[in-house]
């Protein structure tokens, strides 16, 4: 599949525009699950054609790696990416320019499907997913809010984050939405990192690690260094993974009396 | 629900580096008046100790 068309999420509106079959990987049926837990249509909508995957290129990556020519062909053979560029040729091992997402996918085939073409793909590495959070989460207070206001200086608030990620469906996103509006749209610094905090947050149960708004992005926000705590806490705190099951509810819907935590309430 | 929300916010604030003892929560019933004066009373200790918040505040001017 070719990079730029890899990107293309499906998203809600798409169905109402009777978009009704979809080629889907692992991470594409995620989203789809969530699509159908939070109603936004029924699974009789959609077709949906299951591809077990191999990961996808980082483009930016990749790029950086061979020095910044320019792909003129490339083709997938064993393990290699063999390339002509404006540079000759090249060639590169695949394990080193998948993006962050593939590497450590736990969902590489898909949840659901129709149909579903090919054989399984082998598992990816998901036993490493958190290790970076993990790395984060040991540094002190004051270095990680050091990061967040660093990466969050890059951002230009292009929205393309927004508009690639397949969770942001929202016509009206909240920024644009709340009278007053509390979160400017500019560059401000403040509204950017609340308005890239609360995006964030709304991943909680939501995220599927598809890595699109981290591909997408051209400042080259570390968004996944944010987006997997979220995804980590979920799965501690809820066990839960974001659209890993037909069956699962929301997880922020729902409460478990036996085993949701208490520490985080307040007791004087 | 509201409880896991907090839960999920508390942890992710701190994570970014918003101190977690900045997002208090808890429950009083009406009927609950010293609780609530205590629960009060401790949050604004909690508080002080931290000072005044300035991360993610927007000075406008
Ligand atoms: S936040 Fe990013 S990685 Fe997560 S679902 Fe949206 S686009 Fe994909
Ligand atoms: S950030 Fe939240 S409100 Fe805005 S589009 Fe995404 S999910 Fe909707
Ligand atoms: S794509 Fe990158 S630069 Fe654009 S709004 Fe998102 S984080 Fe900011």
């Amino acid at each position: 599949m070719a990079h730029k068309n890899s990107q293309k999420r499906v998203k809600p509106e798409d169905r109402k525009k009777k978009v009704i079959g979809v080629v889907a990987r692992g991470c594409t049926t995620r989203s789809l699950i969530i699509h159908l837990q939070e109603r936004q249509y029924e699974r009789d909508d959609v077709c949906i054609i299951g591809v077990p995957c191999d990961g996808y290129v980082d483009g930016k990556g990749l790029k950086v790696k061979i020095g910044g020519a320019d792909i003129v062909e490339g083709t997938v053979d064993g393990g290699q990416l063999k390339m002509k560029t404006s540079d000759g040729d090249k060639t590169v091992a695949l394990k080193d320019v998948l993006a962050e997402c593939c590497l450590t996918c736990r969902f590489n085939n898909p949840i659901i499907s129709d149909v579903m073409i090919g054989s399984p793909a082998p598992a990816m590495n998901p036993d490493a997913e958190y290790n970076d959070v993990k790395e984060f989460e040991a540094k002190s207070i004051e270095e990680r809010w050091a990061y967040f206001i660093k990466e969050m200086e890059k951002c230009i608030r292009c929205n393309a984050c927004r508009q690639a990620c397949p969770s942001c469906y929202c016509p009206t996103c909240f920024v644009e939405q709340s009278q007053p509006q509390w979160v400017g749209i500019g560059e401000d610094k403040t509204d950017t990192q609340v308005f890239q905090f609360m995006r964030l947050y709304h991943m909680v149960g939501r995220c599927v690690d598809c890595g699109s708004c981290v591909s997408v992005c051209p400042m080259g926000v570390d968004l996944r260094k944010f987006l997997k705590k979220i995804d980590k806490d979920c799965f501690e705190m809820f066990s839960n993974r974001a659209g890993s099951s037909m069956e699962d509810m929301p997880p922020l819907g729902k409460y478990d009396e036996h085993h949701d935590k208490q520490d985080f309430i307040y007791n004087p | 629900m509201a409880r896991r929300k907090f839960a999920t916010l508390k942890s992710f604030l701190n994570y970014i580096g918003v101190e977690g003892d900045r997002t208090i929560f808890t429950w009083v019933s009406a009927s609950e008046g010293d609780r609530w004066a205590q629960v009060i009373k401790g949050a604004t200790e909690k508080i002080k100790a931290l000072g005044p918040a300035k991360k993610m505040v927007k000075t406008i001017g």
